[in-house]
């Protein structure tokens, strides 16, 4: 059995996104994931970074190792307690953004990673895991 | 932390802009500023940003490169992109990411081919 890793990173300002981004290529790596597939995990991870510091102002990304008999994954869990999703539909559809960007942060990282769960409370905050999956 | 920063050197008439592989955000919008500085000092005909060592391109990143080349075409200059690793391109297109009618090249030598050259007359490269 192996052990399982798991860490987390503070986001608080700009620069923390690419901490996190770093640690997150780093973990990747290790777990044997390809270039590419640690591309896509990376700028999921780089979105999901930049929209807890954007909209939260400030929150925490939890990794951690998966194992599920032969297959070995990574998931990233983005915590913030800011304002809150309003409309999740609306926010996963393609080119809507309330924050000034191109509105292809959710949508986008969904579509890079095999798995994305989002709990979020008006007011309360946000929770955004998602999770590869070692092919 | 640290970030490797942007270099901007002039190759006989274009600017060369080589980008680190993992910009922060600061280093990312300092591309805009030095690109253009670098432009209005110059006499050059445009750009070739060398994307070879870029890991990772996101939205950001993305917009921040499409906004400098519409600027660099305001000021009557043409910016060619060069050198994305496959990685990356196949990750900013599943991201969304368009970089609008930018030129593009598989690498900076072909760019600086390219530079003199306008695009709707392109001459076929020698075989």
């Amino acid at each position: 059995m192996r052990e399982r890793d798991q860490g987390e990173i503070e986001i608080k300002t700009e620069p923390d996104i690419a901490v996190a981004r770093r640690s997150v290529r780093d973990v990747a790596i290790q777990l044997g994931f390809g270039i590419t597939e640690t591309a896509r995990i990376v700028t999921a991870a780089s979105e999901l970074g930049r929209n807890v510091h954007k909209y939260a102002g400030s929150g925490v990304m939890r990794w951690r190792t998966l194992s599920n008999g032969d297959l070995n994954g990574l998931e990233l869990k983005f915590e913030d307690h800011g304002p809150g999703i309003p409309d999740v539909n609306e926010a996963l559809r393609e080119g809507h953004s309330t924050g000034g960007g191109l509105g292809m942060g959710l949508p986008g990282a969904k579509r890079l990673m095999d798995e994305m769960e989002i709990h979020t409370a008006v007011g309360e905050g946000t929770t955004i895991t998602v999770r590869k999956w070692r092919r | 932390m640290n970030t490797e920063p942007i270099t901007v050197i002039k190759v006989r008439d274009v600017l060369l802009v080589t980008m680190p592989a993992d910009p922060d955000d600061a280093t990312v919008s300092a591309l805009q500023d030095k690109t253009l500085e670098a432009m209005n000092q110059n006499t050059v005909r445009g750009l070739v940003l060398d994307l070879s060592k870029v890991e990772i391109l996101d939205s950001y990143f993305a917009r921040t490169v499409a906004e400098t080349a519409q600027m660099v075409g305001l000021m009557g200059g043409e910016t060619i992109i060069a050198g994305m690793r496959p990685s990356v391109a196949i990750t900013a297109t599943e991201l969304g990411v368009t970089l609008g009618k930018t030129r593009t090249a598989l690498s900076v030598d072909r760019a600086l081919d390219m530079a003199g050259r306008p695009r709707s007359n392109r001459k076929r490269y020698p075989q």
